[in-house]
């Protein structure tokens, strides 16, 4: 029963319906530790997913698993309706862009690129003219002959990215392949593979601890703790109806409250007792728990200023700090009765407000999020 | 002020000294191979070749430095294939104890030579093993084992193995992965073990001793018994040809590896 | 369907361990096979074999090696064979490398490559030239000579001195090499600072760079007596049987006399002088690395 509601909710969720990469049921462990249990996972075909979640919640071993390059304990892979889960890494004909990319330094660059060509037997004559088109696609015709330790980050992501398409592989996975480069070039070298993958209409799989990577890259986003899929789905329903305490502190900025729910709001509401008084969270979004919760709010969704009207929580902090972003800014507020500070983001700061002074705010109680306390 | 400047001039005549103490013996070897005459005076009388011709005529010396040069490149064949895939299993933690492992597999360099050499004798005797060939080859495939393991369990140290995932996601089985990233990448480092394997193995006494019989002498045991039968420059030259031999050896190494990378163990 | 089939397979008891491990995993296998039977076990068979004579279980050999005073003696001779060699190499090696470390760039490539060249040279042929040099008519007595230290050659050669000339000359630079390899990474801002905190060059000395080198000398001298305390070829050819040593015995014991009883237990004896320098040195390095590692 269960199985079939998640894959309604899959279905719901894909904006293609076909299932083109399937993991069923996949649990991995480490000895006595239980790294994926029972996960499922489905991709549409062109379509780019993230993993996204912290270190250790299994997306590189969900990688690996998908890769072939360790064994599933239970559970089956598939790629276009073949069975995978017994094929070896070699023959999957998966492209995997690593994380330090793993090029090999006794080659060059073309040598690199050729080398899945060679291993696949490809006719001698059509490997030339596949690395160069390779090449052409990431913009590295003019380093063919280099030496790998000759060139840059950026250059060598170019070349890992080549290597890996020029087999024509079924699925793309690539791991964390951004965390070596600064924080400029990763920007440019995120939108232009996400416009090369689009073109190519490469299914991929891209495993990331880094949120806004995630945000702007994928078509969805799974977000993985502990060994489960959290949620799934685009970067605007992953971001604003976070399904659990976990994707809500993991995906974008917070405040969380904690509180305790009462059964019976107003309205059908849900009120909440919290130290800075009773917050109300709409029903129609939250499933309604009762006893120790956390209330979350999303930063830009509290404004300053009186409540317009009754669908709105109003509470009055004392402003603490202003953080300066230049498109936004951000104001911190520090409610004795709380630890953590409210965040605040407004596009433009009202004259007049300095740290000190009490400042009303209020939300409406449609973006007020409830969780049960972990 | 006085005290450091002296002492560090003091240090460096020692250098100096250790220097020419240590070439001392090499060069009146190789000095001894070109004299005419045969008693080994100094400053030694004469130049001539001659005792580079009786190199040929003298009994078994040519036999066994190819005896020795044979199971010297073997054992270190053998050493370098299992040892490489032993290290490989141990850096990549696929069993456990692989520290231990790897003590194990270095620790015949902690042993005494003569204790390993009777050690073989008397297991050999055990199992009636009388071929002094195979014997041989055996107990130097022990001997170069710690070498190879050494460096290359530092090569390893040292690669990416993500490479060896790259290449079978790129269509190698791990065999050929190994094949074609692994061992054209640790190979430079773990060709300066294989060279001190070598000349360990050529040079060995203590444990060759016990094992070789009339037929079957490896090289160092033909040159000692040469020196207490009939010491004449026979030997030097034999001598100068294995230090000529060991330095043509460590230029080719120096120019394939890098002399860097070599003296790294 | 699938989901009963799932779960089957999800239940299913964690396959065994051991057989599991993945293919790779056997690769281990040929080495440490390999090794176990041409080595442990002929260790361990040697190791047996001590307690053993032709009557049977017997500690005949060690009662012989352990209590006759003309084996301890050879014990003994085999410690101070070790002793002297590690203390000359010491004295000798130390200030060498010294200077070999603080050589300019180029030169200590080149120096280093000198020091290294000879351990690369069979140890039979060094010790053939060293006894060319220590003839009456060779090239030590000739130096002597002219420098007017003596006015008659001596006879060198089977005396202790030539012993001791020609082992440190055979294991120095396996003194030198690790030492230096510890040198070479000791900045020499380290002293710099401890002269300009006031300390004179004999304190400098004493409280920075011998503590910041003792890793090095430590592995000298651990490589160089657990060998020289086992050498054969080298005491047997400048010496022989005037000096007997563990290593003469158990030649002797093995090719002349056959007494394999007492050759076992000496190396046996022997094996216990290795294994415990092994430990000693790495008990004494071991705290120093790790003190260097976290540094």
């Amino acid at each position: 029963m269960n199985v079939v509601a998640r894959e309604a909710a899959h279905a719901r969720a894909t904006p293609r319906s076909d299932r083109y990469l399937d993991v069923a049921a996949v649990t991995k462990r480490f000895g006595a530790a239980t790294v994926l249990k029972d996960l499922d996972i489905s991709v549409a075909r062109s379509e780019f997913i993230s993993l996204l979640g912290p270190s250790g919640c299994g997306k590189t071993t969900l990688l690996r698993l998908i890769a072939g390059l360790m064994k599933p304990d239970g559970g089956r892979i598939a790629i276009g309706g073949n069975d995978l889960t017994q094929v070896p890494a070699h023959k999957r004909n998966i492209g995997v862009v690593f994380q330090n990319y793993a090029l090999f330094p006794h080659l060059s660059v073309e040598q690199n690129v050729a080398f899945g060509l060679e291993a696949q037997r490809t006719l001698k004559a059509e490997i030339g003219g596949r690395v160069q088109n390779a090449l052409a696609l990431v913009r590295m015709q003019a380093f063919a002959e280099r030496r790998i330790s000759a060139l840059s980050g950026g250059q060598q992501q170019r070349v890992a990215v080549a290597r890996a398409l020029v087999v024509k592989p079924s699925l793309l996975l690539l791991d964390e392949p951004f965390s070596a480069l600064d924080r400029k070039l990763r920007e440019t070298m995120q939108i232009e593979l996400r416009h090369l993958l689009r073109d190519l209409e490469i299914t991929s799989i891209f495993v990331t601890h880094d949120q806004d990577e995630a945000l702007v890259m994928s078509d969805r986003i799974a977000v993985m703790n502990e060994g489960r899929i959290e949620q799934l789905g685009t970067p605007d329903e992953v971001y604003s109806s976070p399904a659990s305490l976990h994707v809500l502190e993991f995906v974008g900025q917070s405040t969380r409250i904690g509180g305790t729910a009462s059964a019976s709001g107003q309205g059908g509401d849900v009120g909440i007792e919290t130290p800075i008084g009773q917050i109300r969270a709409s029903m129609r979004r939250n499933s309604g728990p009762t006893g120790k919760v956390v209330v979350g709010i999303r930063p830009e969704c509290i404004a300053l200023g009186e409540r317009p009207g009754a669908d709105f929580n109003e509470i009055t902090a004392e402003l603490a700090d202003i953080v300066f972003f230049g498109s936004k800014t951000a104001l911190h507020f520090k409610p004795p009765a709380m630890e953590d500070r409210i965040q605040v983001e407004v596009a433009r700061l009202p004259s007049g407000v300095a740290p000190g002074a009490a400042l009303k705010l209020h939300w409406p109680i449609a973006e007020t999020m409830v969780y049960p306390t972990p | 002020m006085m005290i450091p400047r002296i002492s560090f001039a003091l240090c460096w005549v020692m250098l100096g000294l250790v220097l020419m103490f240590l070439f001392t013996p090499i060069v009146i070897v190789v000095a001894v191979s070109f004299t005419e005459s045969a008693v080994f005076s100094f400053p030694p009388q004469g130049f001539s070749l001659k005792w580079y011709y009786s190199i040929r005529n003298a009994d078994g010396l040519l036999a066994s430095a190819w005896l020795s040069a044979q199971v010297a490149f073997i054992s270190t064949l053998i050493s370098l294939v299992l040892g490489t895939l032993c290290a490989i299993a141990v850096v990549r933690r696929m069993v456990p104890g692989g520290d231990a492992i790897a003590t194990f597999m270095a620790s015949p360099l902690m042993i005494p030579g003569l204790v390993l050499g009777i050690a073989f004798l008397q297991s050999a005797r055990l199992i009636g093993l009388n071929d002094a060939y195979a014997t041989l080859l055996i107990a130097h495939i022990v001997l170069t084992m710690p070498f190879i393991m050494r460096t290359v369990l530092a090569s390893l140290s040292m690669f990416d193995f993500s490479m060896v995932d790259a290449a079978r996601m790129l269509g190698c089985s791990y065999p050929r992965a190994l094949w074609r990233v692994l061992v054209p990448n640790i190979l430079p480092g773990v060709m300066s073990g294989a060279l001190f394997a070598f000349i360990a193995s050529f040079d060995n006494y203590p444990i060759s001793i016990f094992l070789v019989d009339v037929h079957t002498k490896t090289l160092p045991i033909q040159l000692l018994n040469q020196l207490e039968m009939s010491p004449d420059p026979t030997v030097a030259a034999t001598s100068a040809l294995l230090i000529m031999a060991t330095i043509v050896a460590l230029i080719v190494c120096d120019r394939l590896v890098g002399l860097k990378r070599m003296t790294t163990i | 369907m699938t989901t009963i089939g799932m779960e089957t397979q999800v239940t299913a008891p964690p396959r065994r361990r051991l057989l599991q491990l993945d293919a790779p995993a056997i690769m281990v296998l040929p080495g440490l096979v390999f090794m176990v039977v041409a080595f442990a076990i002929p260790v361990l068979i040697l190791v047996a074999d001590s307690f053993r004579d032709a009557s049977g279980l017997s500690l005949a050999g060690y009662r012989k090696v352990l209590g006759d005073p003309y084996y301890i003696g050879i014990i003994w001779n085999s410690l101070q064979l070790g002793l002297i060699t590690t203390i000359g190499s010491l004295l000798i090696g130390y200030p060498a490398a010294f200077a070999l470390s603080r050589a300019p760039a180029r030169l200590q490539v080149l120096l280093f490559a000198l020091i290294f060249l000879p351990l690369t040279v069979s140890i039979i042929v060094k010790t053939f030239g060293l006894a060319i040099m220590m003839r009456r008519d060779g090239i030590l007595n000739w130096l002597l000579l002219n420098l007017g230290f003596i006015e008659r050659p001596m006879r060198l050669v089977f005396t202790e001195f030539a012993l001791y000339f020609g082992m440190i000359n055979v294991f120095l630079p396996l003194m030198i090499l690790p030492i230096y390899s510890v040198m070479r990474q000791l900045d020499p801002r380290l002293t710099d600072a401890a002269a300009s905190l006031g300390a004179g060059p004999v304190t400098t000395f004493l409280r920075v760079t011998l503590p910041l080198t003792m890793p090095g000398v430590v592995a000298g001298i651990s490589l160089v007596f657990s060998i020289s305390v086992a050498a054969y070829v080298t005491p047997g050819l400048l010496i022989g049987d005037r000096f007997m040593t563990m290593s003469q015995v158990m030649a002797k014991a093995y090719l002349n006399i056959r007494d394999f009883n007492l050759g076992a237990s000496m190396a046996v004896v022997m094996l216990v002088v290795a294994v415990t320098i092994v430990f000693t040195s790495t008990y004494f390095a071991e705290p120093a690395s790790r003190r260097g590692r976290k540094g």
